[in-house]
């Protein structure tokens, strides 16, 4: 018996990436998960512009994780530059992560997952069959990004968020309307929990090398060291030892491996890392959805990002709550002495360890950049994933092959289109 | 910020959809900016959508009365535009027809009706782009028609009342 699966365009993702699987007498002769975006160059674009330009430039490359974007490259040339910056733009820069963190991980658990394990094809019969559920969604989005705009000026492409600081601040009313919203979407949010508890997620197992960053004193979202769970710890600056960028021919992308074959990193390699780090509310939301680290099903990557859903919502308050205990100044950004330098800014955006690395020249001109996005580290994850699944659900048919394979690659959250952003030609 | 205007029944909301990154895609943005510096009735609202995808409903709940203005290829001239009925916006999302911006502006209103809330009026100015390539700025043949198309909508606007 033989069966072939193509997948042209897997939907309910960000870009396009296809599956091809062939079976042959019960045997797997083929197992790709391949890329096949356009090419980006937002590197390219970034040299010969300057510095101040770059996080405005970069949160092009996604319009979900903008502010992730925005955050890691302000901390690159802040880190370059040798930047301190405040205590207030500290905590704004976490509350409006925070925002951002919610509305992608709303977007992706409801709007993109939910529909697969709720028997429809998308959000929209969603909305017919459980209009409660879709309007719930749509309610803690619109909180999630009020909450970006209300700190960095709008839903996305954050336009306040600068090095140095912010050129806007939120009001202390708004901070006071923000958080009282907040505190009344728990029950969106623990509705969301046991939403998802009750969910059939697919039986998977497949250990693999998670990597995350990781801070001593909080579930680290800006900055930190780069952890894994294979044991390695080292400065960000290091990323390339556990990135290892590499091509293959049938991925538009640039693929990353450590110790093992692969590497995932994500809200799961978060959870794993750093899951002492929680907020208690985070925790019990992980104890309904029976995860405990290690968790080694990458199905449950959506889980996790249930979790994270939990502990933004009480991290957002308490920072919230710092905020107002401080009072909110309106300061200046830290001023800059421009020199010949170079940094590494980083974050765990939504889908995973997001790095910038850039050269800035003396006259403030960016003169190198290297981006490594969370879903170039994860497209090698995905295909050991899909080689390691196949063989243990030969026997269904292939509709449901298909099905899972999606769900697969789904779970992964990726945004394909922010993975491929170089194009070298390779020697022959 | 997404608008909180209190009681927005009885009142419109002008929004813009597009990325002004990819050219022509923008021009439903211009045409706020542009809208933005006249002086408008008081019960008349504008916003910059951008690319709003499956967050369209939150954008048009409550209002009594929507305008879109967004490119849309409807095979005419560049710069040359037409005013969708609620009818024919339906027609175009059952068609899929509408949809630069993926999950596009069609998707956006399938699902707001799909959750019953469709304003009780809602009006698309439709515009022929040129240009959707990644690029900043609108072709000389959108540029030109937008103040005609914004005084078109204001005067639309008032004939409604």
């Amino acid at each position: 018996m033989s069966k072939r699966i193509e997948v042209h365009h897997v939907t309910r993702v960000e870009g396009h990436g296809d599956i091809i699987v062939e079976i042959a007498d019960g045997k797997v002769k083929e197992c790709r998960f391949e890329v096949v975006e356009t090419p980006r160059f937002f590197e390219a674009m970034l040299r010969g512009r300057p510095y101040l330009e770059a996080s405005h430039i970069t949160s092009r490359i996604c319009g979900i994780c903008a502010t992730g974007h925005a955050t890691a490259s302000i901390r690159a040339s802040e880190k370059a530059l040798g930047v301190e910056v405040s205590e207030q733009t500290k905590l704004l820069r976490k509350l409006s992560f925070n925002g951002e963190i919610l509305d992608s991980h709303i977007l992706h658990v409801y709007m993109l997952v939910a529909p697969d394990f709720l028997g429809v094809g998308s959000v929209i019969p969603l909305a017919k069959s459980n209009p409660d559920v879709v309007l719930r969604a749509l309610r803690m989005k619109k909180l999630a990004g009020d909450i970006c705009a209300a700190v960095s000026g709008r839903h996305t492409h954050p336009i306040a968020m600068t090095v140095g600081g912010f050129t806007h601040f939120p009001t202390i009313g708004e901070l006071k309307e923000l958080r009282q919203r907040l505190v009344d979407s728990w029950a969106d949010v623990n509705a969301t929990v046991d939403l998802c508890a009750t969910l059939p997620w697919p039986k998977f197992e497949r250990d693999t090398e998670y990597v995350s960053l990781t801070k001593p004193d909080e579930y680290a979202f800006i900055d930190g060291e780069i952890k894994t769970s294979d044991g390695v710890r080292v400065p960000v600056e290091s990323y390339k030892s556990v990135t290892n960028e590499y091509l293959v021919k049938h991925s538009s992308a640039k693929l990353t491996k450590n110790k093992r074959n692969s590497l995932m990193v994500g809200a799961l390699a978060r959870f794993n890392n750093n899951y002492d780090q929680l907020h208690p509310k985070a925790k019990e939301a992980a104890a309904k959805l029976g995860m405990k680290p290690k968790v080694t099903n990458p199905f449950l990557n959506s889980a996790a990002q249930v979790v994270e859903i939990a502990h933004c919502t009480e991290d957002a308050i308490q920072v919230i709550d710092q905020l107002l205990a401080r009072g909110i100044k309106p300061e200046e950004p830290t001023s800059v002495k421009l020199k010949n330098c170079d940094g590494v800014g980083v974050a765990e955006v939504p889908r995973g360890m997001l790095i910038h690395h850039y050269e800035i020249g003396q006259d403030g001109m960016i003169t190198g950049a290297d981006c490594i996005i969370p879903t170039n580290q994860n497209i090698a994850n995905i295909q050991a994933d899909m080689e390691a699944l196949v063989p243990q659900i030969i026997d269904k048919s292939a509709d449901e092959i298909r099905l899972e394979l999606e769900m697969l690659v789904r779970a992964y959250d990726p945004c394909i289109s922010c993975s491929v952003h170089v194009l070298e030609v390779e020697n022959r | 910020m997404a608008v909180h205007i209190p009681n927005r029944d009885e009142k419109t909301l002008i929004l813009g959809v597009g990325n002004p990154l990819c050219g022509d895609d923008g021009l439903g943005i211009a045409a706020v900016q542009i809208l933005k510096e006249r002086e408008l009735p008081s019960d008349v609202f504008v916003e910059a959508a951008h690319t709003p995808g499956w967050e369209l409903p939150n954008w048009l709940d409550g209002w009594s009365s929507v305008v879109i203005i967004d490119a849309v290829r409807m095979g005419k001239q560049p710069g040359e535009w037409h005013r969708f009925s609620p009818e024919e916006v339906r027609i175009l999302y059952e068609d899929e027809i509408l949809s630069l911006h993926q999950p596009g502006l069609a998707a956006g209103l399938e699902l707001a009706e799909a959750l019953n809330i469709l304003p009780e009026k809602l009006t698309l100015y439709g515009v022929e782009p040129a240009n959707t390539d990644m690029d900043e700025g609108l072709s000389p043949e959108v540029t030109q028609i937008l103040p005609n198309l914004i005084n078109h909508i204001m005067d639309d606007i008032g004939n409604r009342k």
